[in-house]
């Protein structure tokens, strides 16, 4: 292919050969030290003992870790649902007849501007809308005559990773609703008014017409909130840093405080080992059941 | 004849009892405006409510936390860029997506240029170990990256995050080069040559050119990542001269959480520089991003 503009091998060599080793050092490095990290324990960076296998044996009795697990489940959950299913209902919404072009491209534009923002700051605005005494919550809740829903919204232990969840979806909605819309357009106008012809509601339309029709793109939707979930980290950092005790933490979260927060480098190496596979298997356990749908069209 | 007729009839009357009534159209259009605007104003509030916050005392504050301020206090951003020298953390963000941006745009054009026009060998595993970066997730990579930063001694040297940066980028950009150069006939290359143009010298002259588009979007979605980057700025750095503002803004908040209005005119200065780009360019930049989410 293109033999007659391939340049000499030398040449190619040089060109890729640089950014390949960047690349082996910078990130597949790490993640081979991870591994070799995981056998041992760590007193200080530079002062390493083996320990066999004893890192491994304490991943599979650790109930934080296993709960971190459940939570990044929980969040895969949630957002999906909100995320994608907010984004749905707005784009079908957006993209009515009935509604001014211009204004639905308005209102995509603001939508999705949360999308640009960091987590940090996400997370920091977040706070502040759920502090006890200034938030903006709770003095909505006494403004609307709900006094008695006050409460410290980022102290309760049972509801935290539905709190923290909330940010995080309202963060992404503008994503999956950009992608949405965008595979929307591409459906021919013609089938809706067909439909339309027919009586078709907006919802009808929704259901027979542009969800059958976009399956396709959701299923790259559920995928992209599949693996940012899993690996959630900024958002509760700055939100709780995992708290109250660990309620809210995420395997990234874990591992990160495992590591600086109890100077266990070695487990953390482990955990970080843990959070690979796990990513691997649930991304490719969510590529093959999307490939599943596919072949059924 | 009669029959055609009450066909019509039919397809009117069905018409008739949908959404075409005019006060159901009426009712439909409002919710339409409605709901996606009071969401649309769920996310622009918090912005514009740390925006006027900005000029408020802490005492205001505390007596009402949602009103408009009285008068102009200035105090809170001359405290941001005096005191907190924000300044100093918006420049080392800068510096490093500078830096980020230049490698990135190198590297993915040479990359994906040669995985896309020619095969050779090791092509696969060079391809195969790009994959890699889609699966495995940064974060489960920063300890083990911060023991060998510690290691080579690059702990609190402000470029030590450019690199790790670049990698996390590296893989969907050269992925868009690659497919947006199966899109560029090789017949430029090919005239060029018999032009007598060296490989390098069309690489750089004819074929960077063209590639413009996609170099944008590339641009577009690194500036966004990198400015906003946390994990690797939170092990790196230790020394609060080289905090870049996502690292900063976390610190402080143990600090000075108790000085609302203070802290929100920090938020708002970070916020700024995304904030104006953004207005600017907020068509070119959703589509950009989307492109890149896709792709990768």
């Amino acid at each position: 292919m293109n033999e007659r503009i391939k340049p000499k091998n030398s040449v190619m060599a040089l060109y890729l050969v640089p950014i390949y080793l960047v690349y082996l050092c910078v990130f597949i490095l790490p993640v081979i030290l991870a591994i070799y990290f995981s056998f041992f324990n760590f007193r200080t960076v530079s002062s390493k003992t083996f320990v066999g296998l004893f890192n491994y044996k304490k991943l599979f009795t650790d109930p934080l870790l296993l709960s971190s697990l459940k939570n990044n489940l929980y969040l895969v959950l949630v957002c999906m649902i909100g995320q994608i299913g907010i984004a749905f209902v707005f784009a079908n919404m957006l993209y009515s007849r009935l509604i001014n072009p211009k204004v639905s491209n308005f209102f995509r534009t603001v939508i999705y501007f949360p999308v640009t923002l960091s987590a940090v700051i996400i997370g920091y605005v977040w706070t502040m809308i759920y502090d006890y005494h200034f938030g903006l919550l709770n003095q909505l809740l006494i403004s609307f005559g709900f006094p008695d829903a006050v409460k410290a919204w980022l102290t309760d232990e049972r509801s935290i990773m539905t709190v923290v969840s909330i940010p995080m979806i309202w963060q992404y909605v503008g994503f999956h609703l950009v992608i949405i819309m965008a595979a929307m357009t591409s459906i021919d106008k013609e089938v809706y008014e067909m439909a339309e012809i027919d009586g078709a509601s907006g919802f009808r339309k929704a259901v027979s017409i542009t969800f059958p029709l976009i399956k396709n793109t959701l299923s790259v939707c559920v995928l992209l909130c599949v693996s940012a979930n899993m690996k959630a980290f900024d958002h509760i950092l700055a939100m709780t840093n995992g708290g109250p005790g660990y309620s809210s933490s995420v395997l990234a979260l874990y591992a990160y405080k495992i590591s600086f927060a109890e100077n266990n480098l070695g487990y953390g190496n482990t955990v970080s080992v843990a959070i690979m596979v796990v990513m691997v298997i649930i991304i490719a356990g969510a590529k093959g059941i999307m490939s599943l749908f596919k072949s059924k069209e | 004849m009669s029959e055609h007729v009450k066909s019509i009839n039919s397809v009117s009357k069905k018409r008739h009892n949908n959404a075409e009534r005019p006060i159901v159209k009426l009712f439909a259009r409002i919710l339409l405006y409605a709901i996606p605007g009071i969401y649309a104003i769920t996310c622009i509030f918090p912005i514009v409510w740390l925006f006027y916050t900005s000029f408020r005392t802490k005492t205001q504050f505390s007596k009402n936390v949602l009103a408009l301020p009285e008068y102009l206090y200035l105090e809170n951003f001359k405290y941001v860029f005096t005191e907190l020298n924000v300044g100093r953390y918006l420049f080392n963000s800068a510096r490093i997506t500078f830096f980020v941006l230049v490698l990135v745009l190198l590297f993915s054009f040479i990359n994906g240029y040669f995985i896309s026009r020619f095969r050779f060998r090791f092509r696969n595993i060079l391809y195969a170990t790009y994959m890699c970066n889609l699966f495995i997730p940064i974060h489960a990579v920063l300890v083990p990256t911060y023991i060998l930063i510690v290691k080579v001694g690059l702990q609190d040297k402000w470029y030590s995050i450019i690199l790790p940066i670049v990698c996390m980028e590296l893989t969907t950009a050269t992925f868009l080069v690659q497919s947006y150069i199966a899109t560029v006939p090789p017949q430029l290359e090919e005239a060029a040559a018999i032009d007598g143009s060296s490989f390098t010298r069309t690489l750089f002259t004819i074929i960077l050119p063209t590639a413009k588009p996609i170099l944008v979007t590339i641009g577009i979605i690194t500036f966004f990542h990198c400015w906003n980057e946390f994990a690797y700025s939170l092990i790196a750095y230790q020394n609060e001269k080289n905090f870049t503002i996502s690292l900063a803004l976390m610190r402080f908040k143990g600090e000075y959480f108790t000085d609302y209005p203070r802290i929100m005119a920090t938020i708002f200065v970070c916020i700024m520089p995304a904030l104006i780009l953004y207005s600017l360019f907020s068509q070119q930049i959703i589509k950009g991003m989307m492109a890149g989410a896709i792709k990768g």
